[in-house]
């Protein structure tokens, strides 16, 4: 569905369903560059039990106005925007990657509507290498290759995948060519400067999962541990067998962690 | 920057998961119609496109599935859906997008087949077609009128063999948001990665190269992932409520796989042009080897074209890595490796030469068919083509004395050992 937000027009996808705000709400934070359809193997999972979904596409990304917001804290703000204009509450949010960052700042300073929050595959910061930059800004192609091959683990290189006929790492190639240079590079700066994570995560109250992925190339262990650290009582779940991209390469136990949590802590009834 | 799989690796292993029972090295052949769930949540989650999964195997199969996953990872395709035929396949592709009163641009070189779809089958469910001389850019775009949904070729033309200009038609393309479907299956990935050049759809008879053996029927659906569907309100069957899936709108839920997932929700299902999982088996052996297969064939072209070029009674020959042909800078462009191993030629004394030359080559096999590992040969003019009028065969390219050579892997001295028996019959005719 389309609405606006600041002025300015936002798609968000509500999984295949009409968005119905008396149900509880599951929020789901794509990364960077990416869209929506990242989330396309749980958003209509949701819809169709009882959920109402809402898969925003970041501004600038795919089908939302532009221009990317070029701070972590600043999406916080847009999030919280989003659901003061549609006026929901009861809300779970599921993050990836970078989604995690806008996540952290979204969640612990407007935690009034929030019933839990997930966080895969993400640390409390995501420091970027200058080279990553620096192709997102001039050699887009080189950047969208270094961020599939690093973001994949070995199934999705040989473009196995949950959809029979489907290509992950192609069909991530084709939704990032949609983000760049602008979006990209806006979101990896984004995610380079953001340095509240160990505040923010400190505040959060509600249930909280992570899920890590075995492989994960981009949120590595460290990394993901030191959220954990921070975090109050989250449950931590490994997904061994997939890289960063875990929603899309383990949908199945990403699906099941997240169905269990939130059907246990935000019913839909 | 981190490694990606390359051509000749990707042939071996894209798409295919271990089989965790047995670990079969082999992609098994899942010869089922039927799936058991293992609960009814999963069953309607899979029924209603919330998770990945086979339900019944004229919508998806395992077996099937690793094929379409290795020619996606080939191509460069967000998703691939395979189909009974060739000929289901450009049916399938042009159905999902278009119906009555809408309107195709296409190549007039391209496969009988295609050209009697376009021009006899598809009229009568309300799509027409005008066509296009291949090398004639401006008549591309002149062609387009306000219902044209679709712009359709063949990279190498069959059997004219002129090379499409994909980047002069994709730009057409993408002025007036109208996709670009090519059949490739002349080229395959190996020769020509479609995409690369702003094509958004790529249709292969895998009968032919890809499969390379001749044992099995197959066709492919390859979907570019990068057409915007939602740029214009022309394709209400991507964009709009699809209603047997809950009025599922397939453009916003899956993006750059929305095509291919409107040809596995609506011709798989409702046409029901499936593509067997023991074929897939086969056509999977085949392509393991397409890179050497096809480096193989452009060798043997190559020397068969020094061949015939020099022999007596060869009036002419055909190939677009000969530097006489028309479009042999653009071969060059789109095809360095080799403009395909197919070569159209005549043979002095006319027709009835010609058919001494075929019917007295013990190696070269005359058939109906092209890209087999044997060398195939047939007339085109009384055989493939046979079905279109005058004026239609001579804006294919094609004449009387032209045979179609479709140039296999046998040892290139005993092809021409055997063309040489095919000549001198051919030499008493035209000499009697």
């Amino acid at each position: 569905m389309h609405f606006k937000v600041n002025g300015k027009q936002v798609f968000a996808s509500t999984g295949g369903k009409p968005f119905d705000k008396a149900k509880p709400v599951i929020i789901f934070l794509h990364g960077s560059a990416l869209d929506h359809t990242f989330w396309g193997l749980h958003s209509r999972f949701f819809a169709f039990r009882k959920y109402a979904v809402l898969v925003p596409d970041l501004p600038g990304h795919s089908h939302s106005e532009g221009p990317a917001l070029t701070s972590i804290e600043a999406i916080g703000d847009w999030l919280n925007n989003i659901t003061e204009v549609l006026d929901i509450d009861n809300i779970s949010v599921v993050a990836h990657s970078q989604g995690c960052l806008n996540a952290l700042e979204f969640v612990s300073r407007y935690p009034h509507r929030i019933c839990t929050v997930s966080f895969i595959a993400s640390g409390l910061a995501t420091p970027v290498n200058p080279a990553l930059i620096d192709a997102a800004e001039n050699q887009p192609e080189d950047a969208i290759a270094m961020m599939i091959g690093w973001g994949f683990g070995s199934a999705g290189h040989l473009h196995q995948g949950p959809i029979p006929g489907n290509s992950m790492v192609a069909g991530g190639r084709k939704v990032m060519r949609r983000n760049v240079p602008d979006e990209l590079a806006t979101d990896l700066k984004a995610c380079d400067a953001y340095q509240n994570g160990k505040v923010a995560a400190a505040k959060i109250t509600c249930p909280i999962p992570v899920i890590i992925a075995g492989q994960d190339r981009m949120a590595p262990r460290k990394a993901t541990t030191e959220l954990v650290e921070y975090l109050n009582d989250a449950e931590v779940h490994v997904i061994p067998e997939s890289g960063h991209m875990v929603p899309q390469e383990a949908p199945n136990k990403c699906r099941q962690l997240l169905k269990i949590f939130i059907f246990a802590n935000n019913p839909a009834t | 920057m981190s490694h990606f799989y390359l051509f000749d690796t990707l042939s071996l292993h894209a798409g295919q998961t271990i089989d965790p029972e047995f670990g079969a090295r082999a992609a098994p052949i899942y010869q089922t119609t039927s799936y058991v769930f293992p609960d009814t949540d999963t069953a309607s989650s899979i029924f209603n496109l919330e998770r990945g999964g086979h339900a019944y195997s004229r919508i998806t199969n395992p077996t099937v599935g690793v094929l379409e996953q290795r020619i996606a990872a080939l191509e460069g395709g967000s998703a691939a859906v395979c189909t009974a035929s060739g000929m289901a396949a450009t049916f399938c592709a042009i159905t999902a997008i278009l119906g009555q009163g809408d309107h195709i641009v296409a190549s007039t070189q391209m496969y009988g087949g295609n050209l009697s779809l376009m021009k006899n089958s598809l009229p009568r469910f309300g799509i027409t077609t005008t066509f296009v001389e291949p090398m004639d850019i401006d008549g591309f775009r002149a062609a387009i009128q306000d219902n044209t949904r679709l712009i359709y070729g063949e990279l190498i033309g069959n059997p004219g063999l002129d090379i499409l200009d994909l980047e002069a038609i994709a730009a057409i393309s993408g002025d007036k948001q109208i996709p670009f479907m090519v059949d490739a299956t002349f080229n395959t990935p190996y020769l020509c990665k479609c995409f690369d050049f702003g094509v958004n759809i790529n249709i292969h008879s895998v009968t032919k190269w890809m499969g390379g053996h001749g044992l099995a029927i197959g066709g492919v659906i390859v979907d570019g992932g990068n057409f915007d569907w939602g740029a214009s309100d022309k394709y209400p069957t991507i964009t709009e409520p699809y209603a047997p899936f809950s009025g599922m709108n397939i453009w916003e839920e899956f993006g750059p796989s929305a095509f291919a997932m409107r040809i596995r929700a609506e011709a798989m299902r409702d046409f029901g042009a499936t593509m067997s999982p023991m074929t897939a088996f086969l056509l999977l052996q085949g392509i393991e080897t397409l890179s050497l297969r096809m480096d193989k064939h452009l060798s043997n072209t190559k020397a068969m074209l020094d061949y015939l070029t020099s022999h007596q009674q060869v009036t002419w020959v055909n190939h677009p890595d000969l530097p006489s042909h028309s479009s042999h800078k653009l071969a060059k462009k789109y095809l360095p490796k080799g403009a395909g191993s197919i070569i159209s030629f005549g043979v002095e004394g006319g027709r009835d030469a010609g058919k001494a030359f075929i019917e007295n080559l013990q190696l070269a096999s005359h058939l109906a068919n092209v890209g087999d590992a044997k060398t195939l040969i047939i007339h085109p003019a009384t055989t493939t083509h046979s079905r279109i009028n005058a004026e239609q065969l001579v804006a294919a390219g094609i004449t009387d004395d032209m045979v179609r050579l479709s140039v296999g892997l046998e040892n290139i001295e005993d092809l021409k050992a055997d063309f040489e028996n095919g000549f001198h019959a051919a030499k008493k005719i035209a000499t009697a």
